[in-house]
Order: C-alpha cells, then sequence, then structure tokens
C-alpha cells in the first residue's frame, strides 16, 4: 500500500486548517461582496443610506477606491469592481466591511442601485451574430481540407453543444488580508497561484510586489477555479486592510461564489468529417466557439488547448481546426481541469461514435484503426509533435481484453431487445493529453530545501496543495533521494516571500515542476554532503569536527562545495531507482555510508550536523525549466509538449425509459502513468477526475434566468455526482510503462488527463439511444450534459413538443 | 421553567441563553467554541461537511434512533439540541488514536483536500454506531453508500472512502456513545427534560412546553412565532439571509408526539417523528414507502426531520403529501377549542398555503393501513437520482373491488411538483373507478390526467418534461400490475 496523503491525518481528524478555520484576530473585520443582477447595464445611482444605518457596517468600497481596478491573467481587462457599467450578472459592484459576517450579508440587501439595462448577448450563436469576440480566431492546419474532403468516400456534418461546468470546490473562494507595519500585506488565500494573487494585490493597492505576501497552507479543493480567480478576492480583502488598517476577511457564501465566479467554459463546435468504407478519417474539419464570459481570463489558453487535442488519440492526415472565443454577458469563465481539453476531445470522440453509427461498425473498431501508431507518418500530430511514448494501441486493445467489450457488446444488443423498462449503452473512448503549460513561459518553477540540524527537512515549492497530493509526492521524491522517510520532509505553506515568480498549480503539472525543483535543489545538498561524508570517511573519527569544533585542537577540515547546476532532474541518477550518486555516497535508512568504509556508516543527522560544524550549506534552492517547449502560437506548430499522459475508458449506462435516469452500471479504466510516485495517490486522482467528469457529462445542469443570472447555485439545485451515482463496477488500472524518460523519475501527470475519460459515460449514452428504433439512421444530438431531461426527450421527442409551450 | 438551553457538546456541559441558542449550532461550534472541525460549505443540508453526531435520549428506547445519528449542524439552530448529546469530529481521536472510521479513511486513501472528510467521518462513525448497537462488525458497499448519501466529495470520486467504510473492522471499535454518553448525562438531561424552557431576548424568543395547552396559549400570545420541528427548511432561509428566525415555538418536550402507532387499522404518526423513525416503523407496513423514503433527503436530514414538518412545509415538491394524499391520509390538529382532523386532500390550498388557521397545531397525522390486496407505487424523478428535489413525484393507490370483476373500488393518484400545491387527480380518479379496466379507458385516462395539472417550467425541469414523466409514470403503473383488456 502506498502512504497516505501528507495531510490524511489531520484531514479526517479536522485539525487541518483552512482559511475560515483561522482565528478571528480580535479587531477583524468581515467583507461581503454586493453584485449585479443585469446581464449589462449602466449603474446610473447606489445608494448607500440604509446600508450605514446600521453601525456595524464600518466601510464599503467601490472600484474607485482602488490604485488600479483593472486585472486579468492575459488581458488586463476586468474590474475588480465594476463601477460605471456591468458586463454580467453576478459582477462584483460593492464591497461592505463589518463588523460580523452577518451584519455584512444583510447590508448587502439593503443597497439601492438603479441600473439601465443595455443590449446583451447571452448566447455564442448571439456572439456570433454580433461578431463579439476577444482575440483574433486561431488555426491549426495539416495537409489540405479542401481537397482530401471532396475526396472521402464519406461524409458527416454536424454539431456539439457542451455547457459548462462548476467546479464545486468545497471550501468556496476564501482570503484574509492582515495589515503589516509600514504599509504591508499579508494574504492568506486558497489561490492555486499565490504569485498572481500577491501582484494583483500589489498592482490593485499601487504598492511594490516586495510590500505584498501571499500565503496558501491548502485549498478544500481547486480544480482550476482558484487559479487566476482568486486574486481579485484577495484584493478585495487586501483593500479594505490597507485602508482599515485592521485585518478582513472575505469567505464566499457557496451561493455566492457559484454566482460570482466563472466556470467551465460553454463550447459549440461544428465538424464535418471525410472517412473510407472502413472508417479512416481522412479528412477533418473543425470549428470550436467557445463561451469567454465578459472577460478574456484564460479562455484565450482553454481554446488553445481545445485545439490542441481536437485531434485526440487519432491520426487525421488532412485537419484543420479554427478556434474563435467569443465574449458574451456571463460570468468570466475559467480554467477548469482538463482546460480546453475536455471539449476538443468530446468532439473528436463523438464523431467517431457517429463513424461507427454510419458504417454499422462498432465504434471501438473504428478508434483502433484511426489512433496514433508508433512510428512512421502515423505518430505525428497536425501540430507537428511526434507522440513519443506511445501507449494507445496497449491502452485500448488492453482495456478491451479486459473489460470482456465484445461479450458485453452482445449481452447489451440482447437486453434492448427485450427491454422496455431501460435501454443499455456501452462506449470505450480514449484520451492522450499534452503535458506542460502550452504558454511557454510558465514551466518554470523553484524549489527551497531546507535540512536542519536534527536531519529533519523543511521543504517549499511554488507548489500548492488542493488535495491532489502533490506535497506527498515532492516529499517522497526528496526523502527517497536522501535516503529517509517521508515523515523526516514537511512540506511548508506556499509562500511568495519563499518562492516567487511561481507558477499557477495548473496543468496538471505540479508535480513535474515544483518536484523537479524540490529533488535538484536536495541534490545539491547531497552532494555538499556526499562531498563531506567522503572526506570523513577518510580521517578517523575522532578528528570530526562534531568531536573538535570549537575546541581549537584540531585544524578544521575544508571542503569545496560547487553548486550543482544542472536543468535535468534525471541527470546524474540511476534510471531505475531515480537516485543520483556523487562519490560513490550511499543515503539509504537514514544513514551515510561508502560501500568501502562501511564501518563508518553514519546516521544522516550526524553527518548532517557535521556539515553545519564544517560550516557546509544545508539549506539549497533550486530552480527547474521544462525543456524543449517550442510550440509558435502563430503558425500553431511546434512541441507544445514535454509529452503525453494516456488512457482509455469503458463505460456502459443504463437509461430508464420513463425519466431518461442515466445511470452508469460499470466503469472500467487502463492508464498509463509512467512510473507512479505514490499509485494510491494517482489511483485516487483517477477516480476522482473520472466522476468529477462524470458530473459534468451528466447531471451539472447550469441553469441561467433571462439576465444570465445563475438560477442553480448551491447544491440543492446543482447536482454533482453523489456517493450513489459511481458506476456499479469502476476499476481503476494502470499500465506498466517504465519508459517516460521526459520527465522527472520517469512519471507521468495525473490530475486532469482521466477527466477526459468520463466522455466514455457521454458516447454510452448516444449508443444506448443508438438502439431506439428512431435513431437506427441518424445520430442522436443530445448535448453535454446529458441530463435526464435531455435524454428523455432525445427518447420521446414528439410527446415532449406535445407539451412544449409556443 | 428554565431560561437556557441544556445541551452537552463532546462530554462537556453546555448551558446557553438566548445570544448563543440563536446560532446555527456550526457557527457556534466554529466561531464560539473554536471547534473548527465542522465545516460550513453549502448552508443548506446538502453536502454534509457540517456533520456532527447527536444523541436524543429522550425518544423510544431501543430503536433505530436510540443512538448517536449524524445531523447537519449548519440548518440546527443551538436551541433545538436542547435536551441533546452531540459529539464532533474533534473529539474523536482518542488520546492517540484515530477511531476507526479515520483509520479507514487514512488507509484507503479517502480524503484528498480535506474540506469534506470531516462530514464523511461523522457519517461514517454514525453508522459505526448503528453497527455496534446491532452487534454486527462488517459493513458493505451498498449500506456505505447509504449512510453517505449525504455527503459530497468533489476529489476523490467516492471509491476510496466506499473502500474505507468495508475495510473496516469494528470488532475493536469503541462505541461512542460508551465513550461520551455518562449515567450522569443521562439523568441531568432527563431531570431538564421534565420542564419547560424559555429562552428570551430583545431579538430572540425560544419556548418548548411540556404540554400542548401551554403551546397553544403561546400561539395566542405570539400569532408570528414559527413552529419549528427541525428547521430544515426554515434553517436554509434564515442562513441563506431570506427570513429571520426570531420567535420560535418548539414542541420537543411533548413526549407524546414521538409516537409512532397502529390503532384500529389505522397508522398514528406523531408531530415529533423524524423521518428515519418513520421509515423503521414503516417499512414492513407500507414498504413501498419506505423504498420511497430511500432517495428522499440526506441520512442528516431524515434523523432531524419530521414528516409532519415535511407536510406543513406545504411545499408542492415535498416528497412526502402526494404519498400521504395517495393514502388518503388524515391531519390531527390541536385548537384551543379542541382537537380536530383534517384530510389531507383539503390541506393544500395554494402555493405554501394550508387551511390550517392562526393558533392551531398539527399534533400529528394517520391513515388508513393499505390492505394486503392495494396495489401502491410512489414514483420520483429527480436530476440526481439520492438526494435531491423532486422534479415531479407521484404516488398511486389502488384496490380492487372484492368480487372477481376486477373492477377499481378506490383509486388514489398524487403528485407533486406540478402545480402550486401537492394535487390529487380526482378527475381521473373518478374517470377510473367508473370505467371499465381496459386499455382503451387507460388510454382515455392520460387524456384527462393531462388536463388536470399545468406544471411551470424552471430549473429543475420543463413544463414539458412533467407532463411526460407524469404519464409515464402513470402509464407504468398500469403496465405493471397488468391484467389490462
Amino acid at each position: 500500500m502506498s502512504l497516505p496523503h501528507d495531510s490524511a491525518h489531520t484531514h479526517v481528524t479536522g485539525e487541518s486548517e483552512f482559511i475560515d478555520d483561522r482565528p478571528a484576530m480580535k479587531n477583524e473585520l468581515f467583507a461581503d461582496i454586493f453584485y449585479s443582477t443585469r446581464a449589462h447595464a449602466t449603474i446610473k445611482k447606489i445608494d448607500l443610506t440604509k446600508v450605514f444605518e446600521n453601525p456595524k457596517v464600518i466601510a464599503v468600497y467601490t472600484g474607485k477606491d482602488f490604485h488600479d481596478n483593472y486585472w486579468g491573467t492575459i488581458f488586463r481587462d476586468q474590474p475588480i469592481l465594476a463601477t460605471d457599467k456591468v458586463q454580467y450578472a453576478g459582477e462584483p459592484i460593492l464591497l461592505i466591511v463589518a463588523e460580523s459576517v452577518e451584519e455584512a450579508q444583510y447590508a448587502k440587501q439593503r443597497v439601492i442601485i438603479d441600473y439601465e439595462d443595455l443590449p446583451c448577448i447571452l448566447s455564442i450563436d448571439e456572439a456570433k451574430k454580433h461578431k463579439s469576440f476577444i482575440n483574433d480566431s486561431r488555426k491549426i492546419e495539416r495537409g489540405d481540407v479542401p481537397i482530401a474532403m471532396p475526396q472521402a468516400p464519406h461524409k458527416i456534418e454536424g454539431k456539439i453543444i457542451i455547457q459548462g461546468h462548476d467546479h464545486f470546490y468545497l471550501e468556496s473562494q476564501a482570503s484574509i488580508a492582515y495589515p503589516l507595519e509600514d504599509g504591508q500585506i499579508e494574504i492568506h488565500s486558497s489561490s492555486q497561484h499565490p504569485t498572481e494573487t500577491q501582484h494583483v494585490v500589489a498592482h490593485a493597492l499601487g504598492v511594490p510586489n516586495s510590500h505584498v505576501v501571499c500565503q496558501v497552507k491548502r485549498m478544500g479543493g481547486g480544480f482550476g477555479g482558484k487559479e487566476s480567480q482568486a486574486a481579485p478576492f484577495a484584493a478585495m480583502a487586501a483593500l479594505a486592510a490597507q485602508q482599515l488598517k485592521r485585518p478582513v476577511r472575505i469567505c464566499l457564501t457557496k451561493d455566492d461564489d457559484m454566482i460570482m465566479t466563472g466556470k467551465r467554459n460553454p463550447f459549440e463546435n461544428t465538424y464535418k468529417v471525410g472517412f473510407d468504407d472502413q472508417g479512416h478519417i481522412l479528412a477533418f474539419d473543425v470549428e470550436l466557439f467557445s463561451d469567454a464570459g465578459a472577460y478574456a481570463d484564460l479562455s484565450t489558453s482553454i481554446m488553445e488547448r481545445a485545439m490542441l487535442h481536437s485531434d485526440n488519440s487519432y491520426y487525421i492526415p488532412h485537419m484543420k481546426v479554427v478556434g474563435q472565443v467569443c465574449k458574451t454577458n456571463h460570468h468570466s469563465h475559467t480554467a477548469f481541469r482538463g482546460f480546453g481539453g475536455p471539449k476538443g476531445v468530446a468532439t473528436i470522440e463523438k464523431v467517431i461514435e457517429e463513424i461507427a453509427h454510419y458504417l454499422k461498425k462498432d465504434a471501438v473498431d473504428v478508434r483502433k484503426i484511426n489512433l496514433y501508431q508508433d512510428d512512421g507518418e502515423k505518430n505525428l500530430t497536425p501540430y507537428g509533435q511526434i507522440v513519443e511514448n506511445n501507449c494507445l494501441n496497449r491502452l485500448v486493445t488492453g482495456l478491451e481484453k479486459k473489460c470482456d467489450y465484445k461479450k458485453r457488446r452482445s449481452e447489451i444488443d440482447v437486453f434492448n431487445k427485450n427491454n422496455n423498462n431501460f435501454v443499455r449503452g456501452l462506449s470505450l473512448t480514449t484520451v492522450k493529453f499534452g503535458i506542460s503549460f502550452t504558454t511557454r513561459f510558465l514551466n518554470q518553477a523553484n524549489a527551497l530545501v531546507i535540512v536542519h540540524t536534527d536531519g529533519s527537512l523543511q521543504v517549499a515549492t511554488g507548489a500548492t496543495e488542493m488535495g491532489q497530493g502533490v506535497n506527498a509526492r515532492i516529499s517522497a521524491m526528496v526523502a527517497l533521494e536522501l535516503g529517509l522517510q517521508r515523515s523526516d520532509v514537511r512540506m511548508m505553506p506556499t509562500r511568495t516571500d519563499k518562492n516567487a515568480n511561481t507558477s499557477p498549480t495548473a496543468a496538471s503539472a505540479g508535480t513535474d515542476l515544483n518536484g523537479a525543483a524540490a529533488l535538484l535543489a536536495a541534490r545539491k545538498i547531497k552532494k555538499r554532503l556526499s562531498e563531506l561524508a567522503l572526506k570523513l570517511f577518510d580521517i578517523p573519527k575522532e578528528k570530526w569536527a562534531s568531536k573538535t569544533a570549537g575546541l581549537g585542537t584540531q585544524s578544521e577540515i575544508l571542503l569545496d562545495s560547487p553548486n550543482l547546476d544542472v536543468n535535468d532532474p534525471n541527470e546524474g541518477s540511476d534510471w531505475k531507482t531515480g537516485i543520483a550518486t556523487y562519490f560513490d555516497i550511499v543515503f539509504k535508512d537514514a544513514y551515510v555510508y561508502h560501500p568501502s568504509h562501511l564501518d563508518k556508516k553514519i546516521e544522516f543527522k550526524y553527518l548532517v550536523h557535521e556539515a553545519y560544524l564544517n560550516r557546509i550549506s544545508l539549506s539549497d534552492y533550486a530552480y527547474y525549466k521544462i525543456p524543449g517547449i517550442e510550440f509558435n502560437k502563430i503558425t500553431g506548430q511546434g512541441n507544445a509538449f514535454l509529452y503525453f499522459t494516456q488512457g482509455a475508458a469503458c463505460s456502459e449506462v443504463s437509461l430508464n425509459r420513463d425519466t431518461g435516469e442515466v445511470k452508469v452500471l460499470r466503469t472500467d479504466i487502463l492508464m498509463d502513468l509512467g512510473r507512479s510516485v505514490n499509485e494510491d495517490l494517482d489511483i485516487g486522482q483517477v477516480s476522482g477526475a473520472f466522476i468529477q467528469g462524470l458530473g459534468w457529462v451528466t447531471t451539472e445542469n447550469l441553469f441561467y434566468n433571462d439576465q444570465g443570472l445563475l438560477l442553480s447555485h448551491a447544491p440543492s439545485t446543482y447536482k454533482i455526482p453523489n456517493i450513489q451515482d459511481t458506476p456499479r463496477t469502476f476499476n481503476v488500472d494502470l499500465l506498466s510503462n517504465d519508459e517516460n524518460y521526459a520527465n522527472v523519475r520517469g512519471t507521468k501527470a495525473v490530475g486532469e488527463p482521466p477527466l477526459l475519460l468520463a466522455i466514455s459515460a457521454w458516447t454510452a449514452v448516444n449508443n444506448a439511444l443508438t438502439y431506439l428504433p428512431s435513431y437506427h439512421n441518424k445520430y442522436p444530438e443530445i448535448r453535454i450534459p446529458a441530463t435526464s431531461e435531455n435524454v428523455l426527450r432525445a427518447m420521446m421527442p414528439t410527446h415532449f413538443s406535445k407539451w412544449e409551450l409556443p | 421553567m428554565r431560561k437556557k438551553i441544556l445541551f452537552y457538546l463532546n462530554g462537556k456541559r453546555h448551558e446557553v441563553g438566548a445570544d448563543k441558542s440563536s446560532m446555527m449550532l456550526a457557527e457556534y461550534l466554529r466561531y464560539d467554541q473554536s471547534l473548527t472541525g465542522t465545516k460550513i460549505v453549502c448552508a443548506e443540508g446538502d453536502c454534509g461537511a457540517c456533520s456532527v453526531l447527536r444523541y436524543f435520549p429522550h425518544g423510544i428506547k431501543g430503536s433505530d434512533s436510540d443512538q448517536y445519528l449524524p445531523v447537519n449542524s449548519c440548518i440546527t439552530l443551538v436551541a433545538q439540541l436542547d435536551g441533546s448529546s452531540l459529539v464532533t469530529v474533534d473529539v474523536l481521536k482518542n488520546s492517540d488514536n484515530l477511531h476507526e472510521a479515520q483509520k479507514a479513511l487514512v488507509n484507503c486513501h479517502g480524503s484528498q483536500c480535506g474540506f469534506c472528510t470531516p462530514g464523511f467521518v461523522m457519517a461514517l462513525t454514525g453508522l459505526t454506531e448503528k453497527k455496534l448497537s446491532k452487534g454486527e462488525l462488517l459493513i458493505t458497499p451498498q449500506e456505505a453508500k447509504n449512510c453517505m448519501t449525504g455527503n459530497l466529495c468533489r476529489c476523490t470520486g467516492y471509491q476510496p472512502i466506499i473502500n474505507a467504510a468495508v475495510s473496516m473492522d469494528l470488532s475493536n471499535c469503541e462505541s461512542i456513545k460508551t465513550r461520551f454518553f455518562t449515567q450522569e448525562q443521562a439523568k441531568d438531561l432527563n431531570l431538564h427534560f421534565q420542564e419547560s424552557v424559555r429562552v428570551e431576548s430583545e431579538d430572540f424568543l425560544f419556548f418548548a412546553p411540556k404540554t400542548m395547552e401551554e403551546a397553544l396559549l403561546f400561539l395566542k400570545e405570539k400569532p408570528d412565532a414559527k413552529i419549528m420541528g427541525s428547521a430544515t427548511d426554515l434553517g436554509v432561509l434564515h442562513n441563506k439571509r431570506k427570513l429571520k428566525i426570531t420567535q420560535v415555538l418548539s414542541l420537543h418536550l411533548i413526549q407524546d408526539l414521538y409516537r409512532s402507532e397502529v390503532i384500529n387499522d389505522e397508522i398514528h404518526i406523531g408531530a415529533r417523528v423524524t423521518l428515519s423513525e418513520f421509515r423503521s416503523f414503516i417499512k414492513d407496513k407500507v414498504p413501498e414507502f419506505a423504498h420511497y423514503l430511500d432517495v428522499f433527503a440526506s441520512p442528516q436530514i431524515k434523523n432531524i426531520g419530521t414528516v409532519i414538518g415535511n407536510v406543513a412545509n406545504a411545499s408542492p415538491i415535498g416528497d412526502t403529501p402526494p404519498a400521504l394524499l395517495a393514502l388518503n391520509a388524515t391531519i390531527k390538529v390541536a385548537t384551543m377549542q379542541g382537537e380536530k382532523e383534517i384530510s389531507m386532500s383539503e390541506f393544500y390550498l395554494a402555493y405554501r398555503k394550508t387551511s390550517l388557521r392562526p393558533g392551531e397545531i398539527i399534533t400529528g397525522l394517520k391513515f388508513p393501513l393499505p390492505l394486503p390486496t392495494s396495489q401502491i407505487r410512489f414514483f420520483k424523478s429527480a436530476n440526481r437520482k439520492d438526494l435531491d428535489i423532486s422534479s415531479v413525484n407521484f404516488a398511486i393507490k389502488i384496490d380492487w373491488k372484492v368480487d372477481e370483476s376486477r373492477k377499481i373500488e378506490d383509486i388514489k393518484i398524487a403528485a407533486g411538483g406540478v402545480g402550486a400545491t401537492p394535487l390529487r387527480f380526482k378527475n381521473v380518479e373518478h374517470f377510473l373507478i367508473n370505467n371499465a379496466y381496459s386499455q382503451a379507458t387507460i388510454e382515455n385516462a392520460v387524456v384527462e390526467l393531462h388536463k388536470e395539472f399545468k406544471p411551470l417550467s424552471d430549473l429543475r425541469a420543463s413544463s414539458a418534461y412533467r407532463h411526460v414523466l407524469i404519464e409515464n409514470y402513470f402509464r407504468r403503473f398500469f403496465s405493471e400490475i397488468g391484467g389490462l383488456s
């Protein structure tokens, strides 16, 4: 069994500290946010008379109170607090600071505001009509679609509508700002990106970055929702703290969090595909449109990833993908596990199912003949990157066999002929997820490793812990390197005064980047300790510093300690063990020794003490950047990723023919995660991501009113999967793969890719529908999510139209 | 008359006045007692992160409720916990030893971000208590799922949590009851339970009398006071700042109201009977009702929420009203003029409006025991099968004439989510009783069915979906019972 999560013990006892668990300081204040209920309007007047009737309301701030009211990760286009105009329902307008949470919440109800509505855009269709776009459209192209498409024996055109998806992290956005001396601010935030939070706060307040420290101990879930969008709330708390010189806490209610913050971008993709009699895809022409909401946030990057995943695991000789981000009057959508990936992959997976249905073939056979091959031209993506360490064939054939696909297919064929209560479907989909930030400069990290003189360690990196276990993995890597137990290595909160200029913990790359940096830092110390050990083992123990230092009876040992300056975390290490060795000195089981001086085996902690006495540095800092990322955003060509994490899933669903209710009967997953650092944590990421994705494709339905105000803003109305929604049979297995030479210790990132495997449940719903007579000759048109209502509507369209309101 | 609310928290005696007893328990724990292990996420009883264990030692001895049960602390007023013994996650670890539930969650990786974890720990500990009380030592996957239906996790995908529950061996597990519920505590709580309690300040009043007479008098004096069963709905409105709970009448000290019994072939349910207790009571009498309750609310809600609360709340999408309408239930009411009864089918007048007059108090309900030959089906449809508010619910009960003519003697059809109130389909019932039982009659009845309701479109379902669902349930019922000519 693998080691538990490093916080598992304090999680189950309730001792783990989250933002709102911090004891309130005596003079602390609490803030709440008044937000717009209109999609697009000018603010004519705000009347606060009634708000200030309550003496417990201390202050109300507007956007004008900021030194600079604008923020944005890519484009600085979004006001922290809207001033003259609101651009979405849920947009923050006022910050209300009171002596208690309750007083602030009631004060918010006493704001009187006059709006003058402006025309609003609430759908991708309307945005397209009005050419309401963010940035120009982008393109990735290979071959010649205009020539290849007409020559293809068969062609299908279609569209897929993909709704948004709320992160539903359990801990809503939360920040506390503590004013310090001399205008400094310390922010404790539930943020995936402490550096950006620090920068946004400093910029908004008009102070140098050096005046602001952002600390992230942990998050109660992030999933991308706290990558960019934690920052404005921190800035609000900081503003009030700066102005009032008192600590200020903002912890959003779940309702307000869901109404104000952005979601996974909705997409509407149209496609045309040409293929031959066997189902080989010859040409694929796809246009992706995403709904960014009112501001750019990360939507252009998300679109880029959607485009880069429109091929998924399939070699397509002639392919053109165009992506356009639309500006609407919705909350500003943002990163969510998978980034754009799921939207590109859902499209091509639907296309494959549709081809199979058209040709009356089993979709798994169509997938197999289109998979990227191990070599030759069929191993090259449309953007010109070779699919190295390609495991796709092994995954698909392995899973097909493991889950008894063919046998179950024939059982389902029989079941569906004889049952009028339920109809079943089966589908196997794949994922090939590119690992690295597509934005090159984000692929860097730094880490600080401190060895204390008792042999215990503290490690600080830019990685933030949101449950994924990044800290457990990093501490395990460092401990292994130094021959220690994980319990000897304590992971410290991420703080911008220790690790600056960090990247968000995102893109599944938290461990890859920060783990590599921590390992490099640990090795610098290890090399120095090895040099010392070598020296020590050559001299009698009586001469060691611990016996002589400060006594003036022996001359001190002098050592050179050149810094290790490499950028490859695998350099110098043994591939099999992943451990680097210097001067043949071995670090193992808390001891350090030289194979030829076993008599002088020394405990790690004593060696450390010797090092201190010899004035050898026991702390080090290292920097790591991912090599070889050179994707050209303009031409759409280049190595966008360091490597690919791959996987396959097969889901069987049952649809209730009275209600449309979807039940996942069984899911089998086979993932390639390279060489796992912690197999149980990895499997936990796979099952967690899959179920989260399952919610996206089935029950999670964002419902807005005609002003784009979210009405399903709490778990009573927004239904994430429940424990009863897990597949009745759920098998997760990892492929054995020792050959990912690209990444630290041969691991592969796991955070996002398995979410995309939930698409198998959605294609299985479609597959079930194709058993109904009305779909024998056409493919169902059902959106993501396949809610009960959407499914029943697809099953009984004429019944619905009878009762449809005119 | 007591002036303070009394309860035990983690073995310690707490006596609190109006300022503290008007807080929600979760807030009291976190911000007054610094017990921050208990988390608040939704503040509406839908996620379980705030779960604590509550033992209410004044109910029926030896029943399923005679032990520590998980409840949602976020929508429970401290005042409501008068007479209870509470245990929170913060003290579950006994010196250095984790509780078996905690150990299992650690070993099976049942915790990732950790925010939902305390709630899961408490739900699982609740199941452990139940198991220990029955002398059972192993947990099945289905039991694990059922006990944690009221808890949401966004990280793990639940599988590791299910694995944890199933991995538990309870043979070395000390019960919470043994550890925290001492004889002195029992005596103390019981002693105070014999006396009415009135907690009052400028902006909060909580009164719990020992008798119905006192209750009626109080309501006369304070007509705006809310009669609160468990606040699983009022508490939500309070937390969402849509209503401030200021005056409360609680019936929790009136012992008679905890009774469920069968008298003269009628089932009687007291106003304080929780949904969990009702489920245990009804499961061999009307099994269909027990199945239906399984997909209704969370264990945490059912452990504190009452049947009468669900009825009196008068929500058009409440889950018990259609079932009770089909069972021809009658509501029992106490008034200053004495007891009276209201038929369920005359109870709901308009949206959230009932025929209860000011000053009247529901004491319970009754319905005739179905015959062994009665055919009963309750359906519920929601966006998520478990722990979701219904899009529609539908209840049907049919009794045949005793001769062999296959003629309907009596039929009751009711639904929720189809209008402003829970609805009886009286025209359809009438039509079916007066026509031969045949496929043609069913077809015509379907036409009648649609005429009898005009559902709204809202975030749960479109009007069209509701129409199609009701028709499908109606048809499903008759195709299942068969015998159509």
